[in-house]
């Protein structure tokens, strides 16, 4: 066949929107939607806003048959403010995952298909959108043990954000051409790290960092198709095929510091990456593996910040290795290990130094968790991990992008999920900022969250000066917002308001606690540890305070509604 | 955003709901159902403030063809009277399939 008729042949998979999409993925006859437009569960935030809402709030679920197999496929419409995830959207997927999930446990096998098309957290309703991206994730990763979990990235918006994290943690990953992968938007990059970093106007070289063919050729995605709905269709069927990987992507710690440590910051090009990372991953299995590339050593001139305080607090002055410290220390009568991201001015990549998830971070964190889940393998009693969440934000960065930083977050939050799994108590103590996709990198996977109420910590979803921007909106005008839209406020009381916070620590001073604050601090977490233990090894505790059946009453609907439909038989 | 209604009269029964559309830049979604009562309700919210003279019209010129006894909401996000009058037609051919 010449290449003109075939492509005449081809019927566009890009061009469908998303209630098509799912149709043409699902054998024919079977497409049964759940939650759609005529159940008018629309976003509670947009009309506070001005803003008007989709019937669906911009996510379709169907339930159907894949190549005869049950199958549940959720898809983003990217048509509808831009594919971003807001509380309703959001739990639509996380819902459909956790039924899957069920299912999957009672021994029907459901095969999950993630559509991602999405610009990642919907900034109108930043915090829940920022915790049901967190709850999406947790979803993946307990489902994954099941049954592959299978993402495609058709475009033409892509996959950005947080959701590029759950992205990265699918067992399998289906792009085109034309799908674009990636953490931080060009737009994002270009605007926080100047254009001199990325010129987000140049396609070409923007699909030469994050589009689809390089993706596959290094190996961050799994097959290339064409803009064809069956072409499409049968890959994800071939997917399936393939079976629950031995190892997923998020899980190769070892292979990718190694092949970070390969890789020289200044002169990396997209081609010369792919002789690197295009390559079959090494053996990973074994987590004890020797140090592939030694820790920054502790630096005098490195600044300290509230991180580094509290981590040398709860620790006992334990060594502060670089860009991730940790350690075990006592915490009540066991002992803990506690993490933190702090500033290392010796990194390698010069876009994160300071106490941002980059590349090492995002991979050494994961490090830093795993390691304890591999010691404690055969502990009848898992040691608790805190997380000491001072995270200013993602690093932003043209070859940050091109190397994967999306995917060293995403195994941050697969070991922090792994570890809550595997029956460790999880905490989240905020000191200072928790943002972004790097609060969903270190934090926002714990069982249990505190914070301490003091100025500087706060909880979001983008920096306020690039959310004015983003939204076409003043900073006064967002704060005004913020104010009467609880999921905008940057006020970490705002934040407990969502039911998201477990325990708000007053009357600490965050930047030179006192031996009795922080005495105060770790009896906190004490408690919080013993209610985890207790506890599901889920995130289902999210919902359950008075202030979530208030705030996220949503959430909690979505989540009720989708039950009542769903089908599991 | 701006929420508008609207009443016409109608003749006959609808057999189907329909959903077509997006809230999309320039586009719009459009829920049609079946209405107890024997008249055509239509409320419409709409990202575009101060065109409710337009939708008069275009709904006006809708209802010279259609007679049908449907609940009708639309969601606007600054679509063109062309493109809602299309989007109306292919609601309607949609709830008669």
């Amino acid at each position: 066949m010449s290449a003109h008729v075939e492509f005449m042949a081809r019927s566009s998979f890009i061009e469908l929107g998303a209630r098509e999409r799912a149709r043409a993925l699902l054998d024919a006859g079977t497409f049964r939607e759940l939650l759609g437009p005529f159940d008018k569960i629309e976003s509670p935030w947009l009309p506070l806003q001005g803003i008007v809402c989709q019937a669906d709030d911009g996510v379709v679920v169907a339930q159907g048959a894949l190549d005869g197999a049950p199958a549940v496929v959720a898809a983003i419409e990217s048509a509808f403010q831009g594919g971003s995830i807001g509380e309703v959207a959001g739990t639509k997927i996380a819902a459909a995952l956790e039924l899957a999930l069920r299912d999957c446990e009672r021994g029907r096998i459901v095969r999950p298909v993630l559509l991602f098309e999405t610009g990642g957290v919907r900034l109108q309703e930043a915090n829940l959108g920022l915790a049901v991206i967190a709850e999406i994730q947790a979803a993946i990763v307990a489902l994954r043990r099941h049954v592959p979990v299978v993402g495609v990235i058709a475009g033409m918006v892509g996959c950005f954000g947080g959701m590029s994290l759950a992205a990265a943690l699918c067992s399998q990953l289906i792009v085109t051409r034309q799908g674009r992968l990636g953490m931080n938007g060009p737009e994002v990059i270009e605007q926080e790290a100047g254009i001199a970093e990325l010129d987000a106007s140049d396609r070409r070289l923007v699909w030469s960092l994050i589009g689809g063919e390089q993706r596959v050729a290094s190996g961050m995605a799994d097959a290339l198709v064409e803009d064809d709905a069956v072409q499409l269709r049968d890959a994800v069927v071939a997917a399936f095929a393939r079976g629950v990987p031995a190892t997923h992507r998020t899980e190769q710690i070892d292979t990718y510091l190694d092949r970070l440590a390969q890789v020289d910051p200044n002169t990396v090009t997209p081609v010369s990456m792919r002789a690197i990372f295009g390559g079959q991953p090494g053996a990973d299995a074994d987590m004890a593996g020797v140090e592939a590339v030694p820790a920054t050593e502790a630096s005098n001139a490195a600044p300290t910040t509230r991180g580094s305080t509290w981590f040398a607090a709860l620790t006992g002055g334990a060594c502060v290795q670089r860009p991730v410290a940790y350690a075990d220390a006592p915490l009540g009568n066991t002992v803990a290990r506690f993490v933190a991201v702090v500033p290392d001015p010796a990194q390698r990549f010069a876009r994160a130094v300071d106490n941002v998830v980059g590349l090492e971070q995002g991979w050494r964190l994961a490090r830093a968790v795993r390691e304890a889940i591999t010691a404690d393998a055969d502990a009848p009693v898992k040691r608790p991990i805190v997380a000491i969440v001072d995270v200013k934000s993602q690093a932003y960065g043209r070859r940050e992008e091109m190397l994967g930083v999306h995917l060293a977050c995403a195994a941050a939050v697969d070991a922090y999920a792994a570890a809550r799994l595997a029956g460790h108590p999880v905490v989240a103590l905020i000191v200072g900022p928790a943002m972004s996709g790097a609060f969903l990198a270190h934090g926002y996977q714990a069982h249990r969250i505190a914070a301490l109420d003091a100025p500087g910590t706060m909880v979001h979803a983008m920096g306020k000066a690039a959310a004015a921007r983003v939204t076409r909106r003043s900073v006064e005008a967002l704060d005004e917002l913020a104010d009467r839209i609880t999921p905008m406020s940057y006020s970490i009381n705002a934040f407990a308001k969502l039911g998201l916070l477990d325990r708000l620590i007053e009357q600490i001073d965050a930047d030179a606690p006192s031996a009795v604050q922080v005495d105060r601090v770790r009896g906190v977490l004490v408690s919080l540890v013993d209610d985890a233990r207790r506890g599901p090894h889920d995130l289902s505790h999210r919902l359950q305070s008075d202030a979530a059946r208030g705030t996220r009453a949503a959430s909690i609907k979505v989540r009720d509604t989708m039950r009542a439909q769903w089908c599991d038989d | 955003m701006e929420q508008l209604t609207f009443d016409f009269p109608a003749m006959r029964a609808v057999a189907h709901r329909a959903h077509v559309g997006v809230v999309g830049s320039g586009d719009l979604e459009v829920l049609l159902a079946p209405n107890d009562a024997q008249t055509a309700h239509v409320v419409i919210r709409t990202s575009v403030d101060g065109y409710g003279h337009i939708w008069q019209h275009v709904l006006e010129r809708f209802f010279t063809r259609y007679d049908g006894a449907a609940r009708i909401e639309i969601n606007d996000f600054g679509a063109t009277p062309g493109v809602v009058a299309l989007r109306l037609a292919e609601a309607v051919e949609a709830s008669e399939l």
